[in-house]
Formats: structure tokens, C-alpha cells, sequence
């Protein structure tokens, strides 16, 4: 049976109103993707050079101190590029608010977490055993 | 009858895909396939934070022929994402927007990820141990 | 392969069309079925095959392909020609929008041979064999080829399509410069005054197919762009307030199948980022 539609067309277009916000969103999903630029191409550059080196050769490359702190700042900067990126795929395609609402949530946190685990990793190899 | 017992006019069943929205998608896609890797990336940092036989463990995984498949998608899925990703940035600075220069710069982004992910994975190749 | 103008037709075909099943993802009373097929008259020599979208409301039944061979010595060179022909010699069921047939009005907007073009201005020589032809996409069908655009023009009152402005109105025109008519004329006379309101971009876009409830889609930014770049328009706070939103705004990710398929050659893709970057402007 379907639903009367009782409310006008431009009832519902209206909605709720403008959210009267979303460019935040945007500009840091463009300032982490200018940050992506180099510190991606030095990752890719870095492993494509060492593709041979031995786990000695790799912690020794990992405990240089501009090593780390890109790698800390590529960490951040990926994830939350990532993590605005996964938001808006989610908006996209899921409609069920019960659904969209937890698992936007899950992803943020998801992506705090794996940075937050990375960073350590990082810096516990830097300051050595 | 109510508005909503009416058919819904086909839509991707049969829009012609163009370049816009074929290279539109693919970045989409490229941006997931590297939201599921990002995991492995911390993985391998707590892998050599924990030790060389953990890290061992990890690269026997990655040398094998699944692992090499993976690393060879998340390569092309980085050099796409990057390379349409700048001509992203480009559109929001609001250059580039005129169709020979959107045609053009897209042929231009397919050939460079391309150029780009066989010649990372030649060199790789081609690194003394 | 480069593409200098939207009325271009693409040189390399690799797919018609997106590998998925005819009828994916498709609600039962949506689905497409089989109809009827329309020979050519006897001793036609030059003809075409149109596949064109047909839906009786008062029948019950589902929408459905009918094919229709045409002469085409005995009918005009553009593809509304050909849809009036059929209607007046083969089948006066065929219901569709029209009115102009010079492209200046925005009626006969429809998807052929899968993109979004008005009917009379595409020539049937440059269709396939056999032309496809759909109505403009995911909107609800009334009949044939005749979308519901109740939805699209609730959207764009949205954008409050007026002049706002406390001044007090001059004696004669509110004057502009060269330089502020061009933003609304374009240099080309392709700038965003110039838009038809045919919504083929809009119902070309895939992002309004998965979120058109809420986002206004390529047309209705471009008119907004319109009134935001018009000179004498006082409320651009306003406007830019109610157009700051995850979904009216946000959902374009610069997917340009807008600029590609608008058949009067205007960019609502740019128009977009321009309002995009007024945003980022106006809070830095």
C-alpha cells in the first residue's frame, strides 16, 4: 500500500534545511590531499629503493629521525584522508540512517585506532629496543 | 495512483559510460582498494616494531603470489588515485574545466598511473638485494 | 578520444553501456519487458531501427521496448522528427514532450543512444543502429518518454530564482558592466543565464541518482551560480548559507558527466566549483 504523500514536493525538497555547514569537510579532505602529495611519493620512492633490503637495513632506515616523522605525518595525513573519504562514499550509498549512522562512526574511530596504532609502531622502533 | 507506484526510468542500466564518469568511479574505487590496504600498512610497522621473525612472517606473505597480486593492485589503485587525485585539486583551484581540457587531462591521468605503476614495479625488480 | 564540445559525438565506442543486467537492480513494477515491433512500409530502401521506452499507466502493465522501423526518405533529419513521424503515421500512442524543435525551449530532453540530449537537435544520422531511446533517467515515468519533473522544479525554487535586493529600483534597467553581464552571459553567450532547464545534466548525474532527494543536482547549482554571480543580486550571504550543505551542495565529487552531456554546451561542472571555492572564501 503506498504512503500518501501529504507533504508538498517543495516540503520535502526543504527537508530540514541547509545544514548550514560541510565546508570543513571539504577543505580538509583538500589540505590532507596536498599534504599526501609528497609524503606518498617519498613512501613509494623509499620502498622502492630499499624493495631488497633486509629487516637490519629496513629499522635502520626506519630509526632516521626525517624517516619517522614523515612517516608520522604520512600516517595522519592518510588516515584522515581516508577517513573523510570513506565517510562520504557511506553518505552516498547507504540511506538508512540506524545503518549510516554507526558505521560512519566505526570508520572514524577505525582510522584514529590504525593511526594511533601506527605511530606508536613508528616510534617505538625509532627510540630503539 | 499514487506518485510512487510509478516506474523509475532506467538510469545505470543504460547511461553510456564516458570518460568523466568511468575515471570519476575508478578513483572512487582506487580510494577503497587503498582504504582496505591501509591496515597492511600498519600491520608491517607493528610487524618490524615487534621483531625480525614477526616481520620474516609478514614478507613471506607479501613475497607470495597473492601478496605480489596485492601489491601490484594497491601500486596501480596509489599512482591512479594520486594522479587523478591532483587533477582534483586543480578543478576545486577552478582550472581545467573547458571538455578538451577534462579529456585531455584524463587520457593523460590513465597513461601516467599506468606508466607510473610499471615502472615502480621494473625497478623494484631490477634492485640489487 | 578528446572531446572539444559537448554536441561532439564520442569516437571510440569500448561499451554501450555499464556491464550489469538490463533490468539490475530494478523495483518489480520497474522492470523493462519485451514489446512490440513496428516493420518498415514495403519498398523502403534507406531505414532506421528505434528502440524507444513505452509505459502505459492505464494499462497495469510494466514499461516495455517497442521498435519502430522508419523510413528515412520520408522523414526529417532529426530524431523528434522521427518520434512525431511515428505518432502521426505508426502509432498515436507515443507521448512525449515538445515544442519548439529548434532547442531553445528544453522540452524534448530525453537519453539517446544513452546520453542526455534534446531530440530535435540530434540528427537521426548520427544515432545507432537500432537508436535507443529512454526517457531522461531515474525519474518517475508519467507515460512513454514523459518524465515527472515536479521533484526538479520544487529544486529549484529552492534556490529562490529571483533578484534580492533592498535597493530601491532605479528608473530604467539596474545597470552592469560589460565584465558583470559577461559572468551571467558567459563570453560565448554559453554562460549560466543561458540554460534551458531541459535537466539533462541533472538526470545525467549519478550522484542525484543515489541522492537526488537531497542534492539539487547540476541545473539548479548552475541557477544558483547565476544569482550568486549576478552583480545586482544583494543576498549572496543568504543564498551561499542555504546552498552550505552535505547533501545540497556536497554530493558533487566532479563527476563532469554534466558538462559532457548539456546540449546547450554550458558548464554546470564549473559553476559548481566556483560556488565550492565562494564557500572556502568567504570563512578564510
Amino acid at each position: 500500500m503506498a504512503r500518501k504523500q501529504t507533504r508538498s514536493s517543495f516540503d520535502r525538497t526543504q527537508g530540514l534545511g541547509s545544514a548550514r555547514e560541510g565546508v570543513g569537510h571539504w577543505w580538509m579532505q583538500r589540505v590532507t590531499a596536498l599534504a599526501l602529495i609528497p609524503l606518498t611519493l617519498w613512501f613509494a620512492a623509499s620502498l622502492i629503493a630499499r624493495a631488497k633490503d633486509d629487516y637490519g637495513a629496513f629499522i635502520l632506515w626506519l630509526r632516521n629521525p626525517f624517516t619517522s616523522v614523515s612517516m608520522v605525518l604520512l600516517l595522519i595525513a592518510l588516515f584522515y584522508h581516508m577517513a573523510l573519504g570513506l565517510q562520504v562514499v557511506v553518505e552516498d550509498y547507504v540511506h538508512t540512517d540506524r545503518i549510516k549512522m554507526p558505521t560512519v562512526v566505526v570508520i572514524h574511530l577505525g582510522c584514529f585506532a590504525l593511526a594511533a596504532a601506527g605511530i606508536i609502531a613508528t616510534l617505538r622502533i625509532a627510540f630503539g629496543r | 495512483m499514487a506518485r510512487d507506484d510509478r516506474p523509475l526510468s532506467p538510469d545505470l542500466q543504460i547511461y553510456r559510460p564516458q570518460l568523466t564518469s568511468v575515471l570519476s568511479i575508478t578513483h572512487r574505487l582506487t580510494g577503497i582498494a587503498l582504504s582496505i590496504g591501509s591496515p597492511l600498512l600498519v600491520c608491517w610497522l607493528i610487524a618490524a616494531a615487534a621483531g625480525p621473525a614477526t616481520y620474516a612472517t609478514l614478507h613471506g606473505f607479501l613475497a607470495s603470489w597473492l601478496g605480489l597480486l596485492l601489491l601490484l593492485g594497491w601500486t596501480f589503485s596509489f599512482f591512479f588515485h594520486l594522479c587523478n587525485g591532483i587533477r582534483h585539486l586543480f578543478w576545486d583551484a577552478g582550472y581545467g574545466f573547458d571538455l578538451q581540457t577534462i579529456y585531455a587531462s584524463g587520457w593523460a591521468v590513465v597513461a601516467i598511473s599506468i606508466g607510473l605503476t610499471l615502472s615502480a614495479w621494473v625497478i623494484s625488480v631490477g634492485m640489487k638485494g | 578520444m578528446i572531446i572539444k564540445s559537448s554536441d561532439q559525438l564520442p569516437g571510440v565506442t569500448l561499451l554501450k553501456r555499464f556491464p550489469v543486467p538490463r533490468n539490475f537492480g530494478v523495483s518489480p513494477s520497474s522492470r523493462i519487458e519485451r514489446g512490440k515491433i513496428w516493420p518498415a512500409p514495403a519498398g523502403a530502401t534507406r531505414t532506421r531501427k528505434f528502440e524507444i521506452y513505452r509505459y502505459d499507466p492505464e494499462s497495469g502493465k510494466n514499461p516495455r521496448i517497442d521498435t519502430y522501423e522508419i523510413d528515412l526518405d520520408t522523414c526529417g533529419p532529426m530524431v523528434l522528427d522521427a518520434l512525431i513521424k511515428i505518432k502521426d503515421e505508426i502509432d498515436s500512442t507515443l507521448t512525449f514532450r515538445r515544442s519548439c524543435r529548434e532547442g531553445v525551449c528544453g522540452s524534448c530532453s530525453m537519453n539517446i543512444d544513452g546520453t542526455n540530449w534534446l531530440a530535435c537537435t540530434r540528427f537521426i544520422a548520427d544515432t545507432a543502429e537500432p537508436a535507443t531511446i529512454y526517457p531522461l533517467n531515474h525519474l518517475r515515468v508519467v507515460k512513454d518518454l514523459v518524465p515527472d519533473l515536479t521533484h526538479l522544479y520544487a529544486q529549484y525554487a529552492l534556490i529562490e530564482p529571483w533578484l534580492k535586493t533592498d535597493q530601491t529600483a532605479p528608473e530604467r534597467e539596474r545597470l552592469q558592466s560589460p565584465e558583470e553581464a559577461e559572468a551571467l552571459n558567459g563570453e560565448d553567450g554559453k554562460g549560466p543565464a543561458a540554460c534551458i532547464l531541459c535537466f539533462c545534466c541533472t538526470s545525467g548525474c549519478p550522484s542525484h541518482w543515489w541522492n537526488g532527494n537531497r542534492f539539487l543536482g547540476p541545473a539548479v547549482l548552475l541557477q544558483a551560480w547565476r544569482w550568486l554571480a549576478d552583480s545586482r543580486d544583494d543576498a549572496t550571504g543568504e543564498r551561499l548559507d542555504n546552498l552550505e550543505d552535505p547533501f545540497r551542495l556536497y554530493r558533487c565529487h566532479t563527476i563532469l558527466n554534466c558538462t559532457r552531456t548539456c546540449p546547450k554546451g554550458l558548464n554546470p561542472g564549473k559553476a559548481i566549483a566556483s560556488i565550492k571555492k565562494m564557500i572556502a572564501e568567504r570563512r578564510s
